[in-house]
């Protein structure tokens, strides 16, 4: 199914470099998109200034290399791909783009411009062995609403270009809390996506969540209520297609836990529980104290700045609740940081439709390119570019999503959440569209998407249901029928 | 009675300011001993204009208020650092819902709690008092949070708390702010609003990152209404790296204006350390530090304010009271100068009674100026919203507006917002610099009341010489009519009116329902059609919800420039009624001095001298109070004098750069009229930059 989208759009590509093959400037974008094709799904990591970004991203990367510091940080779009073996490459605005020196301080990267000043470099693109990074490229963007606006228009420019598809095809949006600032940026990276396509493709992450409750050990629960109220936020909603609390730093430090982190730790669980509270007060006190023996200054500093407050009060009661074992506390820690709630919506909503969001970004830009360089011939490209993108179920279910979540569609509100849910509006896998557990047995989700089926077709024939719901039942149907053809085909096979 | 007190040891009581000053408390007990004593001379005559005035002076001084406003984006902490300065959990605090009612913590014995309603059947207007209902302290989260309150759905105008609590004792009442959340929000304007009446804002925001540009961009905006600011940075107990982001803020704040301190606390440790009775972790926690400020230099500077209006409303009394008693007593003692004094005494009754008149200069200024002010803020407010509506017609023109009518009318409204905020900020400016120059033109053509001097014959008549190193309080209007205001929530209640408008009927995208009712002529209809009937649909709304806008925020600002008027016209015809009744009055004493027998003559003259006697250790005591004043301002800090200078050197400036070529320029009401319309922005900027010069 979603490779034939793929080819298709390869195809309509080669056909538009036949038509446009005397313009260098469209060849070169057109080979751009036919590339990007076979290229990891590109997912950006944005947000306000200081939310966190490089910080999540090494914490989804598994490994601290992006650098992250308490002033201002990051200021160029940064590129992390994956590569056998580690390179820096810089691509300034104007010019040839060049090798970086490679370098790293305490294990993150040093980006040494040398004579370029920010302002003139384009991008960076880290070459990086991760197996995190197969499947996925990841883009570290400047802040948005930074008192240095150049920085956070060049974010802006990249991630929202006004005439061309974004270089990103999902986003990750961080924010602490919901900011005005947020609304507005995720609705403009919406607009230019779905002016023409009509789709929803922006996850929110709730960062640093464990600075909501001030560090308190409950501090993430409190942050799950919140991301609870704002995953029904209509505003959001519609914006975003899920909201998802995570402490990045933990997450970060947890991912690639040291074996004398946890030795601090345990010293600091062997303190009795005044003792331990009275010391843990303030990030002052912390480090002045003179309690446990054996934490060396250093080794407060240090495990405060990789795991914060909240982050030492979860690992002491961590330890002193059984997880006593380097390896288990980091998994717990990873665990409790919401990091993996992320990464599963990740492979939920992108990496499941990777084919459908890369094949997307392609036709915008072909689509552009049609609009604003018109030529005699290609008329059979725009007539194939509207196959193309009336044809393929998954722009549909897309376009219905984004639909369901906007304007609404004339249905009960019983009804629409089952067709949001069908047409992967919760994640693209068969079983999580018929709503069973993902470990249940295919016949069991082939008989549900059955009587699935059977149901939306009654509606469809109803002759009460209103016409403007029709074409939503049609999607919902075919969806149905995709599941059964697949289920159906895998039984024949096994028999 | 005086009896009570003997006048030469009260002067030395209150006069003489030791090496270490008295703690403010007694210096007030002081001041309305005085005052009172003053009170006790205006009584024996029948001067019932000079009582008044005292009354009023007696009953500032005996509740004073510096309004702190506490501001910021929302969840840094505000409702919690009020909640330690005054060391109990009044406001609440929680991990994710904000506060949505401004809440005013005073002093005030016992606890006790008060929600603001505005008053249903009132015209929005002035003078409306907010009907006030006590309601339990605990209950308040019922009323101020967004859980108990979403949004402020009861429309609450405020809330009231008041505690028995050493730190607000000085007069100190903090208001906590619904979060500004970005500007261009309706809070940042409600916020805005509410400037004018505070003393001093705190700026909250948390030590997790350095302050963000709308941050700073609402800063300034701020600063043109209230220039005392203090930066706030907390919880500092959460972040290790808070001394790195202290540095990095006080260098913003630095770029904004050079002397903005900045205070990192933490209201955990606080409140830890009230629990715990632990001196060592209250000091850790930053608020020493912050309290002493407030207590120093916010509730001292408006303290130094309050004495020093006391000590001029007192040597104005005393002056006037003075010359009626002299010019009967050189009637008295030489008669033959007499008609030359009733005289002079005369033509200076005439000169003060041209003063009172509506054709006086002070007057016209006036009456001028805010007629011009409110013709110019009227344009501007259409003009700004003017320009929103077409780019509000140009967005639905280029697609179905029912899909979006969510987002757009949000849209819609902030961007209103941010228009009155800018007309609003303006207005407050000009305002302000108007006052100013209304007061330089009272005090220009003013009479200065003569003095007496008995013992030389020959020149009857002297002006008083003016104390030296002393500015006339009486130029100060502003400072009257804000004290005006401050009661008057205006600001609060333009917030609720504005949810008001916009929280109207959608254009709602599944209409075409309706027509299927009707017989399915919907359907039948051009979808062309049918979309241009939407867009105009949309359009109709957009332009009546902005004429709404227009003529209700138009209304309110009127209604605020009005109060200004009449404040200011009041402060000023006060003072020119006194000064008459005054020489009035000496010219009746005079002549009938003429007509006393020998025998009573005597008398009299014991009698007068007595009286004057009392008058003038009322007089030294309140020069001395002016004279410490005058004293610890020029050694403290630059005083709110040099800060209405320049702010008035750059209004003029900025007025005369505007009006430059235009032939009115250098007439009295020269750039009230049309200045600074169509050149707003760089006549800000340049006010701005004399704001902050002349601090």
């Amino acid at each position: 199914m979603s490779t034939s989208i793929s080819a298709g759009v390869a195809d309509l590509l080669q056909d538009a470099l036949a038509v446009y093959s005397d313009d260098p400037v469209a060849v070169a974008s057109l080979q751009a998109y036919a590339t990007r094709l076979s290229e990891p799904l590109r997912v950006a990591v944005a947000g306000m200034v200081k939310a966190g970004k490089s910080t999540l991203l090494n914490a989804i990367i598994g490994e601290e290399i992006a650098p992250t510091d308490t002033g201002e940080c990051t200021r160029i779009v940064t590129w992390y791909r994956y590569g056998h073996t580690p390179r820096i490459t810089l691509y300034p605005a104007v010019g040839e783009p060049r090798i970086l020196p490679f370098k790293r301080v305490d294990g993150r990267l040093v980006f040494v411009l040398g004579g370029s000043r920010a302002e003139d470099v384009e991008r960076l693109v880290v070459e990086w062995p991760s197996q995190g990074l197969r499947e996925l490229t990841l883009i570290d963007t400047p802040g948005i609403a930074s008192l240095s606006g150049d920085v956070s228009a060049r974010s802006t420019e990249f991630l929202t270009p006004a005439d061309a598809p974004s270089e990103a095809d999902a986003i990750i949006y961080l924010m602490r809390h919901l900011h005005a600032s947020d609304l507005r940026f995720l609705e403009s990276f919406r607009d230019t996506e779905a002016g023409r396509s009509g789709t929803v493709n922006a996850l929110a992450v709730l960062s640093r969540a464990d600075e909501i409750g001030a560090g308190r050990i409950d501090s993430l629960l409190s942050a799950g209520d919140i991301a609870e109220r704002y995953r029904r936020d209509h505003s959001l909603r519609k914006l975003a297609l899920g909201v998802v609390p995570v402490a990045g730093l933990l997450a970060q430090s947890a991912r690639s836990m040291r074996q004398a982190d946890f030795e601090s730790l345990r010293l600091l669980s062997g303190l009795d529980r005044s003792e331990r509270e009275r010391l843990l007060l303030s990030t002052d006190r912390f480090i002045r104290a003179t309690v446990p023996e054996g934490l060396s200054a250093e080794a407060r500093a240090s495990l405060l700045e990789r795991y914060g407050l909240f982050g030492i009060r979860l690992g002491v009661v961590l330890i002193r609740s059984g997880f006593d074992e380097p390896t288990r506390l980091a998994h717990e820690l990873a665990r409790r940081s919401g990091l993996d709630p992320l990464l599963d919506l990740v492979a939920r909503q992108f990496q499941a439709r990777a084919e459908a969001l890369k094949a997307r970004t392609a036709l915008v830009g072909l689509e552009n390119l049609l609009r604003s360089v018109p030529r005699e011939g290609a008329g059979g490209l725009a007539v194939g570019l509207e196959r193309v993108q009336a044809n393929a179920h998954e722009f549909r279910e897309l376009r219905l999503l984004a639909t369901i979540r906007t304007t609404g569609i004339p249905l009960s509100n019983e009804l629409a959440e089952e067709a949001e849910r069908l047409i992967g509006g919760w994640g693209a896998a068969p079983g999580i569209r018929v709503g069973l557990a993902p470990e249940t047995p295919p016949e069991e989700i082939l008989a549900e998407a059955r009587s699935y089926l059977k149901r939306w077709r009654t509606v469809a024939e109803n002759p009460l249901t209103d016409r403007a719901a029709l074409e939503t039942c049609r999607v919902v149907t075919r969806s149905c029928e995709g599941i059964v053809a697949e289920f159906s085909a895998l039984q024949l096979q096994r028999q | 009675m005086v009896e009570t007190q003997r006048p030469g040891g009260l002067a030395t009581k209150t006069g003489s300011p030791g090496p270490s000053r008295s703690p403010a408390t007694a210096t007030a007990a002081q001041l309305i001993k005085l005052v009172e004593q003053g009170i006790g001379l205006v009584s024996d005559g029948e001067r019932a204009d000079l009582r008044k005035r005292l009354d009023q002076t007696l009953r500032r001084l005996r509740d004073p208020n510096v309004r702190v406003i506490v501001v910021g984006e929302f969840k840094q902490g505000k409702s919690k650092l009020i909640n330690a300065l005054v060391n109990a959990p009044v406001c609440p605090v929680d991990d994710d819902i904000a506060t949505s009612v401004p809440t005013v913590v005073r002093h005030g014995d016992p606890a006790s709690a008060f929600i603001l309603l505005p008053q249903a059947d009132t015209d929005p207007g002035d003078d409306e008092k907010p009907e006030r209902q006590p309601i339990r302290i605990n209950e308040l989260a019922a009323y101020v949070s967004e859980r108990g309150n979403p949004g402020n759905a009861k429309k609450l105008v405020a809330a009231e708390v008041f505690l028995p609590r050493k730190v607000l004792a000085g007069g100190l009442t903090l208001v906590d702010s619904p979060g500004v959340g970005g500007l261009g929000s309706t809070h940042t304007l409600s916020t805005l609003t509410a400037l004018p009446s505070a003393d001093a804002l705190l700026l909250v925001s948390d030590a997790s990152q350095e302050y963000t540009e709308p941050e700073i961009r609402f800063l300034r905006q701020a600063m043109r209404i209230t220039p005392s600011v203090v930066g706030v940075l907390s919880k500092t107990d959460l972040y290790p790296e808070w001394r790195r982001v202290a540095e990095l803020d006080r260098g913003h704040l630095a770029q904004v204006s050079p002397d903005i301190p900045l205070y990192p606390v933490s209201s955990d440790l606080r409140l830890e350390a009230a629990r715990l009775q632990d001196t060592e972790l209250n000091a850790e926690s930053g608020f020493p530090g912050l309290i002493g400020h407030l207590r120093k230099e916010i509730v001292g500077k408006a303290e130094r304010l309050q004495r020093r209006s006391v000590s001029q409303d007192l040597l104005s009394v005393t002056e006037n009271l003075r010359l009626s008693l002299q010019s009967e007593l050189g009637a008295l003692e030489d008669p033959e100068g007499t008609p030359r004094m009733i005289a002079a005494l005369e033509e200076a009754k005439s000169q003060a009674d041209e003063l009172r008149k509506r054709s006086a200069r002070w007057q016209i200024t006036l009456n001028d100026g805010i007629g011009d002010l409110i013709a110019d803020m009227e344009y501007d407010l259409r003009d700004r919203l003017r320009r929103i509506q077409r780019e509000a017609e140009a967005a639905i023109d280029q697609g179905d507006p029912g899909p979006t009518w969510t987002q757009f009318s949000k849209w819609l409204e902030e961007c209103a917002a941010a228009a009155i905020s800018d007309t609003f900020v303006w207005t407050s400016e000009r305002a302000q610099w108007l006052a100013a120059q209304v007061a330089e033109h009272f005090s220009e053509d003013e009479v200065a009341l003569p003095a007496l001097r008995v013992s030389d014959a020959g020149d009857a008549l002297d002006p008083v010489d003016d104390m030296p190193g002393l500015d006339d309080g009486r130029i100060n209007p502003m400072q009257k009519v804000l004290i005006g205001m401050r009661g008057s929530y205006g600001g609060v209640l333009m917030f609720g009116l504005l949810t008001g408008i916009f929280g109207m009927a959608l254009i709602n995208p599944l209409s075409v329902g309706a027509g299927l009712l009707l017989g399915r002529k919907a359907y039948r209809e051009d979808k062309e059609a049918r979309l241009k009937r939407r867009q105009g649909e949309a359009k109709a709304l957009v332009r009546r919800q902005l004429d709404d806008v227009t003529f209700q925020v138009g209304k309110q600002l009127k209604d605020r420039l009005r109060l200004v008027q009449r404040s200011t016209r009041d402060h000023f015809t006060e003072i020119a009624d006194e000064h008459h009744r005054s020489l009035a009055d000496s010219v009746t004493a005079a002549q009938k001095a003429a007509s006393v027998y020998r025998l009573e003559k005597d008398m009299r003259v014991r009698q007068i001298k007595e009286e004057l006697k009392k008058v003038d250790a009322v007089h030294h005591a309140a020069e001395l109070v002016a004279a410490e004043v005058a004293q610890s301002s020029t050694a403290v800090q630059p005083e709110a004098g040099p800060t209405a200078e320049g702010r008035t050197a750059g209004m003029a400036a900025a007025a005369t750069d505007s009006t430059a070529g235009s032939p009115t320029a250098g007439s009295p009401t020269a750039g009230s009229p049309t200045a600074g319309r169509h050149s707003t922005g760089p006549a800000q900027a340049g006010t701005a930059q004399a704001v902050a010069a002349g601090r």
